[in-house]
């Protein structure tokens, strides 16, 4: 996967740019700016470039070797500048998100928009929507966090297995849920329920997914309503919750155990500031706010990606976002060079 | 066998989607609509719900549009690409009722518009943008005997993975 796949070496234009967040959205901005000659810093909270294509997608889908091998070409090619486990958040300010582990070093963004010409934002959504009771069960995850661990122990970095078992129970239907239950076929769990609050046809995973997992032996429960996990020594045991039907109110309370509890219901998006900052205003669901050219009110700094229309979860569009992006801010520089 | 088509067959580069390997992430979409000021010349189509493939031209090595452009609009540059020159359509769409696949595609504007297989890109000794660009190596490029080994040893692996899953047993 080639990021600068429109030129052979790079361009004349003078300038630089930092990108903040090496995801799709990034990466394609950093490979046409450096295509068109910026000196391009990119910061990254993660130990590699990728994003979600790195540390939330299974092996099968993506070519972890072809995404490395074109952040190995952005860097020795256009001598882009990669500063791995480095967040950037707005000084005196933090938020816990998921792969914050990894980082080592803070960099405020005061320093960064003061030091560039241009930045472009491109965090993403790395903050996975999750149900309170679960932050101290120790077998229940989102659906983010699960793929991303998986990931983790795959790449070397967790040394112990992942929770193995024969029941699993996953909560929520949005696009994560097919590689979830992918994962949990693959590890051999015997019985997966399917919990869904609406029905069945309206689920966005598609007709395909269901079918084929009815056919793997996953149940798949609608109109359903989480009650309370139950838990023994911060392990969930068991997951109970309430079947309505719909235009009725009828209802029956109903429990299943379980070795493994997930949720999918969305991430959101993390930009690097809490609440508005000169001018990157934030909007109620948390993205940056920006306009048609992915200007947002403050001079000079771009969003792209899931940090502006909130998890994405097509490659294409986030890629497509950030090589928009990276044109609109190669014509502003250019324009301001002239003025 | 004409000149044209033996020159083309010996220059030897294919593209091949791979839809077993194809994610449906349209990032080729994209960088393809990039490319070409926002008309994206592959395309991703849902056929199944929740299952979406990508379908461009094939650049057949006889291709049925070439055959019927009445103005030779229609021909195959040097690498074997099947490309438009779009000064002599005279949007006459039978180039898009020849096609097997529909790849043709009537402009507002009047003429006919397909993929070239980014022959600026290719000018500059580069991959065009969907191939280069591939999160999954589903555009495969290459010539034709690469193509034909990828594809045979895939089918072999499958067929490999099967006999231990099965001894296995």
């Amino acid at each position: 996967m080639k990021f600068a796949f429109m030129c052979k070496e790079p361009g004349s234009r003078r300038g630089k740019v930092a990108v903040i967040g090496a995801g799709p959205s990034g990466l394609a901005a950093t490979g046409y700016l450096s295509c068109q000659g910026y000196e391009v810093d990119v910061y990254e909270k993660l130990p590699y470039a990728g994003g979600p294509m790195m540390f939330a997608m299974p092996s099968y889908k993506v070519s972890f070797d072809g995404v490395i091998e074109g952040v190995e070409d952005l860097r020795d090619r256009f001598s882009v500048n990669f500063l791995f486990r480095t967040k950037v958040f707005k000084n005196n300010q933090n938020r816990a998100d998921v792969g914050d582990e990894f980082v080592e070093r803070n960099m405020p963004l005061e320093d960064i928009i003061e030091n560039y010409n241009a930045i472009l934002i491109s965090t993403g959504a790395w903050h996975p929507n999750t149900i309170e009771d679960f932050k101290n069960i120790r077998n229940a995850f989102t659906a983010f966090e699960y793929l991303y661990f998986w990931r983790l122990y795959e790449e070397g970095f967790l040394f112990n297995q992942f929770i193995k078992g024969r029941r699993a129970v996953v909560v929520g239907e949005d696009l994560l849920v097919v590689e979830s239950v992918k994962k949990m076929l693959e590890q051999g769990f015997e019985e997966i329920y399917i919990l869904h609050s609406s029905n069945i046809n309206e689920v966005p995973m598609g007709m395909y997914w269901i079918r084929s997992f009815l056919n793997e032996g996953v149940s798949f429960i609608q109109y359903t309503k989480i009650a309370k996990i139950v838990t023994e020594q911060g392990i969930a045991k068991a997951l109970e919750f309430v079947k309505y039907e719909p235009q009725s109110s009828h209802h029956i309370s109903r429990s299943i155990e379980c070795d493994l509890v997930i949720a999918s219901l969305g991430s959101s998006p993390t930009p690097p500031v809490i609440d508005g900052f000169n001018g990157i205003e934030i909007d109620s669901s948390g993205r940056i706010v920006v306009d048609r050219y992915f200007r947002t009110k403050r001079d000079k700094v771009y969003a792209s990606g899931s940090v502006v229309l909130g998890a994405i979860y097509r490659l294409g569009k986030s890629f497509g976002d950030g090589l928009n992006a990276a044109k609109n801010i190669d014509v502003y520089l250019q324009k301001r060079r002239y003025m | 066998m004409d000149r044209e088509r033996r020159v083309l067959i010996e220059a030897g580069f294919r593209r091949l989607i791979d839809y077993d390997r194809c994610i449906g992430c349209g990032v080729c979409e994209e960088v393809c609509s990039f490319l070409h000021e926002g008309t994206p010349l592959i395309k991703l189509y849902r056929i199944i719900d929740g299952i979406e493939k990508p379908i461009s031209c094939f650049h057949c090595t006889k291709a049925p549009c070439v055959a019927v452009c009445p103005t030779n609009a229609l021909g195959y540059d040097g690498q074997g690409a099947v490309t438009i020159t779009t000064t002599r359509c005279i949007g006459c769409t039978s180039c898009i009722a020849a096609c097997p696949f529909g790849i043709p595609e009537l402009l507002p504007i009047g003429h006919t518009i397909k993929c070239d297989l980014c022959k600026k890109l290719r000018a500059q000794n580069l991959e065009p943008g969907c191939i280069a660009t591939c999160p999954s190596n589903a555009i495969i490029w290459g010539s034709p005997e690469k193509i034909t080994r990828s594809m045979r040893e895939k089918a072999l692996k499958r067929i490999s993975n099967a006999y231990t899953l099965l001894a296995s047993q």
